[in-house]
């Protein structure tokens, strides 16, 4: 009798640790799929906004919209650092 | 009739024989066939599976992505599983952009229900929880921004496993990664069971390559490119832009016309050999003044633009300057003008083989060895194939062919004091927890001349592209620049085509501190402007004045801001062998460039860990630490994972 409830007790840890191994493996799948889904929507929004501020798009539209335009070299001023003070 | 005994005895005898038969059959079975029907067993029971590695990223060097390998996915539909068809029939819809219509007519009619796609993650993530809905995922490339530097990033083959041109060749191995495996449970009626217990090995992705290129200035130069292919009427053109400190590829456009009027990109920067013309004169003025062989006020007799040259023969050849010039050239003027006539008699004071090893050493007729996996070399013939009129041909740019990046090279090694430096695409290798497990550092090949030499050079060119010089459509309002035009007759068959040219120009940006070394050409333009001088050297301004105005430029602005700004010399041969002021020699094995990021890692997970482990992990991976309580660490700021450049502090929270 003691030897069928040394056996029970050893079955079921067994397949309680194979019941928890397989909803842990079940989550990292889960994660794992999330982490692709979350990865595509990164690479879909980088894209996007590649493209929107791109000179072909964001360019044409400040010069279209707002009449504004590249600058020539003369229009730059490109202010020193000075030297930090002790 | 038998006795009750001896019926009794055959009885056991034959079960006795029947159990030795079933023994002897499990022994056959266990014993003999055990490990064929085990692996049966197996067989039919598990099925092995191939995860495949996910291909590493490309970037350029600011980390905006170039080449990225997602998961897409197939979708197919078993209708007869669907616990609700109708409202699943309308995710599906909603999920795939499909008519509900279609959808719905689908999943009446048909037994499997397959939907190819692909679908990214993003599109099919409302489809996981739908029974009945089977997703089958593999790994695909592409490429976000668009058209952008893909003659230089390549593609795979169409099976998608290896690279089949460009960088996707070149650096296969690196980006592969190792694919792992898996084995699943497989039951009688075929359906799979990941199974915890089964030996899984994971795949290893691929590295990241973060590349020298800059997207931002790439968007630039091609642009630029399309913009001249337009004005001028050119069949093409190749733009290389170049950081002569460390070689370092910034931007690389080409542009090539079909026979079908289409135009492509097929990195002919790398491939395409052309005769430089006369951006190749200072080559031969840096063997003169290397050799001593002309000084500042040597001087000859430019002709009034037509010499007619005299040949070993006793014959003459006739040779022309599109600048006319009367007078007597110095070496300064001959390079300032542009003169054929003065180069070709200069040229006479130098051997063939004098001429011949200082070209061959700022780099031509070798490739540069940049990553790429067809590279041209060039053609430079040994001097004892050279002809009588090969030293003056040499001298003005033809005789022999250089690919744009040869030149961006030579001109690089000019402004690097004289050091010629193997030009890079690649800038860092990063495994997959962010570690930088490379990372380019400049390679000198050879010292071309001497730094006075290469500061003589720099001022010639700086009066070259100065007022009254052949590229003072270059010339910037705020910054000076230093260039030299070159316009070459192209040849087809072995004939030179009257007409047709190759307009160039090589520049030097700023003059007082050399930042980027940009070489322009452009192929047979057909419109009223065909000389570098013209076309090339405006190009070249429009494009350092884009660069100059970006939001992210490769061009340190620090640098550029220092009040230190040259004016070209008047007589840029006076003092020749006084260094330009500001100016850095430097010595071999060159050090690290200043501008180049601190390198970054990846923050360890020390999470339940003791103080000590954590902080001799961090410190280990050359963090410092900031500790906040005491005992189990509970989490660090930033969290684990998060890359940080060395030497930052990491903030460690524990109980």
């Amino acid at each position: 009798m003691l030897w069928l409830l040394v056996f029970l007790v050893v079955a079921m840890a067994i397949q309680a640790r194979q019941v928890a191994g397989v909803t842990t493996f079940r989550r990292v799948d889960s994660l794992r799929q999330e982490r692709t889904a979350l990865e595509a929507e990164r690479a879909e929004l980088q894209r996007g906004i590649g493209l929107q501020v791109s000179r072909k798009v964001l360019g044409v539209r400040a010069k279209a919209e707002l009449g504004l335009h590249f600058p020539e070299d003369s229009e730059l001023t490109l202010l020193p650092l000075l030297p930090r003070r002790p | 009739m038998a006795r009750p005994a001896a019926r009794i005895g055959l009885l056991q005898a034959v079960l006795a024989l029947g159990a030795l038969g079933v023994l002897a059959r499990a022994a056959q079975l266990q014993l003999v066939q055990g490990a064929r029907w085990r692996a049966e067993a197996e067989r039919s029971r598990t099925m092995r599976l191939v995860l495949p590695a996910r291909r590493g990223w490309i970037y350029d060097r600011h980390g905006v992505p170039l080449a990225v390998t997602q998961e897409y996915f197939e979708v197919g539909v078993a209708p007869n599983e669907l616990v609700a068809p109708v409202r699943d029939g309308l995710v599906l819809a909603r999920a795939l952009g499909m008519p509900l219509a279609q959808v719905a007519r689908d999943l009446r009619t048909r037994r499997w229900v397959p939907y190819p796609g692909p679908y990214n993650g993003v599109e099919v993530r409302p489809l996981r929880p739908l029974r009945g809905v089977y997703l089958t995922g593999h790994f695909s490339r592409h490429y976000p921004a668009g058209p952008l530097a893909r003659g230089v990033i390549g593609s795979l083959l169409p099976d998608g496993s290896n690279g089949a041109s460009g960088l996707e060749l070149t650096l296969d191995s690196l980006l592969r990664g190792a694919p792992g495996a898996t084995v699943e449970l497989k039951d009688n009626r075929g359906r799979t069971y990941q199974s915890p217990s089964r030996i899984r090995r994971e795949p290893v992705p691929g590295r990241d390559v973060y590349l020298t290129l800059d997207a931002e200035l790439q968007e630039i130069a091609e642009r630029a490119l399309d913009d001249a292919m337009s004005e001028y009427l050119a069949a093409g053109g190749d733009i290389v832009v170049l950081d002569p400190r460390s070689g370092e590829l910034l931007a690389l456009a080409s542009r090539k016309t079909n026979g079908d009027r289409s135009v492509t990109d097929r990195s002919s920067f790398f491939t395409d050999p052309f005769e430089p013309g006369s951006t190749a004169k200072l080559f031969t003025a840096g063997a003169l003044l290397g050799l001593g062989r002309v000084n500042a006020t040597e001087s000859v007799n430019a002709e009034d633009g037509v010499w007619l040259m005299p040949t070993e023969r006793g014959g003459t050849r006739s040779i022309h300057d599109v600048h006319k010039v009367s007078g007597r050239l110095t070496l300064a003027d001959a390079i300032k003008v542009s003169s054929n006539i003065a180069m070709g008699k200069f040229s006479e004071r130098l051997t063939a083989a004098e001429q011949f090893e200082a070209l061959r050493d700022f780099g031509f007729g070798s490739p540069t060895g940049v990553e790429f996996p067809s590279e041209a070399r060039g053609v430079l013939r040994m001097p004892d194939q050279w002809d009588m009129y090969s030293k003056p041909s040499i001298a003005m740019g033809y005789e022999f062919t250089v690919t744009p990046i040869q030149l961006a090279a030579a001109y690089g090694a000019i402004a690097n004091d004289g050091v010629l430096l193997t030009p890079a695409l690649v800038r860092e290798l990063r495994d997959r927890t962010g570690d930088v497990v490379y990372r380019h550092r400049p390679e000198p090949v050879r010292r071309s001349v001497t730094p006075a030499v290469a500061h003589q050079l720099v001022r010639f060119l700086t009066a070259a592209a100065g007022r009254g010089g052949t590229g003072e459509a270059a010339q910037l309002a705020n910054w000076v620049l230093a260039g030299k035009t070159g316009t070459a007759v192209r040849h087809d068959g072995g004939v030179y085509q009257s007409g047709h040219y190759n307009a160039s120009f090589a520049a030097i940006f700023p003059v007082s501190d050399p930042q980027l070394i940009v070489v322009v050409k452009i192929d047979d333009p057909q419109s009223a402007k065909v000389y570098g001088g013209q076309t090339a050297a405006p190009l070249t301004r429009t494009l350092l004045e884009a660069a100059l105005a970006a939001r992210r430029s490769a061009i340190d602005r620090r640098r550029l801001a220092r009040p230190t700004q040259p004016t070209p010399a008047a007589n840029p041969g006076a003092d020749m062998d006084e260094p330009p002021p500001g100016r850095v020699t430097l010595t071999l094995p060159l050090a690290p460039p200043a501008a180049a990021p601190a390198e970054r890692r990846a923050i360890p997970n020390v999470s339940g860990g003791s103080l000590r482990r954590a902080a001799s992990a961090l410190h280990r991976r050359g963090f410092h630490v900031a500790v906040h309580g005491s005992g189990r660490v509970l989490r660090t700021t930033p969290a684990a994972g998060d890359s940080l450049r060395l030497g930052a502090i990491v903030t460690v929270w524990a109980e």
